[in-house]
């Protein structure tokens, strides 16, 4: 595969008229009552909903970098900035100037920008940078005018290790969208499980840490067991996640950057097993599922495993907790109807009550928006009888969007911090391969993170 | 769980069961046991190198890797030796969709299986839940836990000693056919038998 400047991978995912009608025959003979909410089709396209100094969906135009000096080196580093910082810009669904009109425009200088020829290409908003090697680091400038008046909205200098252009880019994005309503996520990481690294003698899945554009993949486990649903520490500085190191199923710790691991943090005994680790948005509780007391059931504890609390006590499975961006209410999987379903209490256990209703006879594994102008839950839904599906379900109108259709099997979703986007897995031609959508379901793209099968992402911090 | 043959005195049974191995297998390994492949790891058949049993869990070393550096590099040192092979003297029973209940044939088999085991006094064995790969990661190792403890739990009312059986969930994380047909699902939802003594 060329490495272009994205490693994400288009796709369109329109579904056919057949295949909406199938769905939703499907709903019906499913026991769908009619005035259950119908999944709605995604769209195409993200509309612009960037707002900076008042201005709606402003015109950004992002000329080359600017080698700081004429070395080969310092000029490969610009090239890659300006790649990388245009892809950053376009994933946060900025709008640009056309490239067309852009090649129009004469050589920049980045000391006195001559904001009349940008005016003249429509452009609102001008970023220039400058970057080269000096004295044995990646020095890197930006600067963002307003092209109307010329007046200076941003400037920042980086540096970086002289081989990590991407991380001046990453830092730069996340700075200009500062200027917006939303915090950018150009520096975050998705964690995510892969067979890539198995062996025949070891069969093993490890968990692995990923830029979210896919690049810089890292392994984080080391130890050939089996490694699973690995979820950030809101911190960003550890990774609670399953491991059957010790033979069943157990919660663990890994401190990335210590590369140290904490083993059977929620200290089951003998034989009992503890999966779903979810942190409260504060980090200072974990929830999970253990077997201790017979039946699978959802605790909480502190995020050092102290002081375990029992949420559940049906004898039906209760499983796969997430926290609302509150931290007082938990949305967990039961099945305690039948299918599984989701389900919403209190953080204390307390005001047991069923989320989803009337579409999809499975239900399973939330996702809670975290930004809190967004009320709605990710999840995994079988909405018709063939494969699973990313589903959305709105807390206030009980309206479920539907975010996939037809790419086989899609599980596992995660938002990234702003709750803008979503990281899932879908199967395709036989192989698990970590995907992103927006909010809407629009611009389905696939994450290239490397061979193997690459599923459970976790979107960090 | 009710269950029919635990009505029939057991050592009639095991005596029924002794006599059938006696006239078409002299050894004391099962048919099954003949079969397991030699070199795969050793640890995962219940011959020869029974000692290294999966039931006991290995916690050494260092689990994870610190990011950014490469001080970890060559720790990479095998962990719980949670792994099973196939093979191995007990046969897989096998579920419906979405089921942890033991149909007859499972019952049959297990049956078969507790009077191995009444020869077997020293052996023990981890009972592993298998899914098929239709749902969610966590739905799959919580119904992987429950077929594994309804398998344990017949067992035992079989007169098994529950001290012997361990019971591990795989969920849907170790397929044993890779395909994504129903004969595919239908092999990987089961309870696997992994002995050691």
């Amino acid at each position: 595969m060329a490495r272009n400047h994205s490693r994400f991978g288009r796709s369109s995912s329109r579904r056919s008229e057949l295949a909406a009608a199938l769905v939703a025959v499907a709903s019906v003979a499913l026991g769908a009552a009619t005035a259950a909410p119908r999944p709605q089709a995604p769209a195409q396209g993200p509309p612009p909903d960037i707002i900076i100094g008042g201005m709606q969906a402003p015109k950004f135009a992002v000329p080359d970098c600017v080698p700081k000096r004429p070395d080969e080196a310092s000029q490969a580093a610009c090239r890659t900035i300006t790649q990388v910082l245009r892809a950053d810009l376009r994933f946060e669904n900025l709008s640009f100037v056309q490239d067309s009109l852009m090649s129009a425009i004469p050589p920049l200088n980045p000391q006195a920008p001559k904001f009349e020829d940008w005016k003249g290409i429509g452009a609102n908003i001008l970023v220039v940078t400058q970057a080269g090697i000096e004295g044995g680091e990646l020095v890197g400038d930006v600067l963002v005018h307003f092209v109307n008046n010329g007046q200076s909205m941003l400037q920042r200098h980086y540096s970086s290790k002289p081989d990590n252009p991407r991380t001046i880019a990453h830092a730069a994005s996340d700075d200009i969208m500062t200027l917006t309503q939303y915090k950018g996520v150009a520096k975050t990481r998705i964690a995510f499980v892969s067979d890539r690294d198995t062996t025949k003698e070891k069969p093993s899945k490890e968990l692995y840490i990923v830029d979210y554009d896919g690049f810089n993949p890292r392994r984080v486990t080391v130890n050939g067991s089996l490694n699973l649903l690995p979820v950030w520490r809101p911190d960003g500085q550890a990774i609670a996640y399953v491991s059957y190191r010790q033979g069943s199923p157990r919660l663990f710790l890994a401190k990335i950057f210590e590369g140290q691991s904490v083993a059977n943090v929620s200290g089951e005994k003998g034989d009992n097993q503890a999966f779903s680790p979810a942190f409260s948005p504060d980090g200072k509780s974990i929830a999970f599922t253990s077997n201790r007391s017979g039946s699978t059931d959802v605790y909480v504890a502190g995020a050092d495993g102290s002081s375990p609390r029992r949420l559940t006590t049906t004898q039906a499975n209760e499983a796969a907790p997430c926290f609302s961006p509150t931290g007082q209410e938990i949305a967990f999987t039961s099945d305690r109807t039948g299918t599984p379903q989701l389900w919403l209490m209190d953080a204390d256990g307390l005001n047991v009550r069923r989320l989803s209703v009337g579409v999809g006879n499975w239900n399973d594994g939330c996702a809670w928006n975290p930004a809190k102008q967004y009320s709605e839950i990710a999840y995994t839904a079988r909405l018709d009888a063939g494969g699973f599906d990313i589903a959305i379900i709105d807390l206030a109108t009980r309206q479920v969007r539907q975010i996939t259709q037809g790419r086989g099997s899609c599980e596992y979703p995660s938002w990234a911090p702003n709750g803008r986007h979503l990281v899932f897995s879908c199967k395709r031609n036989n192989r698990w391969e970590i995907t992103i959508a927006d909010r809407d379901g629009r611009s389905l793209q696939t994450l290239a993170t490397g061979p193997g099968s690459n599923v459970q992402p976790d979107w960090g911090p | 769980m009710p269950s029919r043959i635990a009505r029939l005195p057991l050592t009639l049974l095991v005596l029924a069961f002794a006599l059938t191995l006696g006239s078409g297998c002299p050894s004391k390994r099962s048919p099954a046991l003949a079969n397991a492949r030699p070199g795969e790891g050793g640890a995962d058949t219940a011959g020869d190198s029974a000692s290294r049993t999966r039931t006991q869990p290995v916690d050494e070393g260092p689990d994870v890797r610190a990011i950014g550096g490469d001080s970890a590099s060559g720790s990479d040192i095998a962990g719980g030796a949670a792994f099973s092979g196939e093979g191995g003297p007990l046969v897989d029973i096998h579920f419906e969709l979405d089921s942890a209940a033991l149909s007859d044939e499972a019952r049959s088999t297990l049956e078969k299986h507790a009077l191995w085991l009444q020869g077997q006094r020293r052996a023990s064995v981890t009972i592993e839940g298998h899914c098929d790969e239709r749902g969610t990661v966590e739905y799959n190792l919580a119904l992987g836990e429950q077929r594994a403890r309804a398998t344990r739990d017949y067992l035992v009312s079989l007169g098994v000693g529950q001290d012997r059986l361990r019971v591990v969930s795989f969920g849907k994380e170790r397929p044993l056919a890779t395909g994504g047909d129903e004969s595919s699902y239908a092999q990987n939802r089961r309870a696997h038998f992994a002995v050691g003594r």
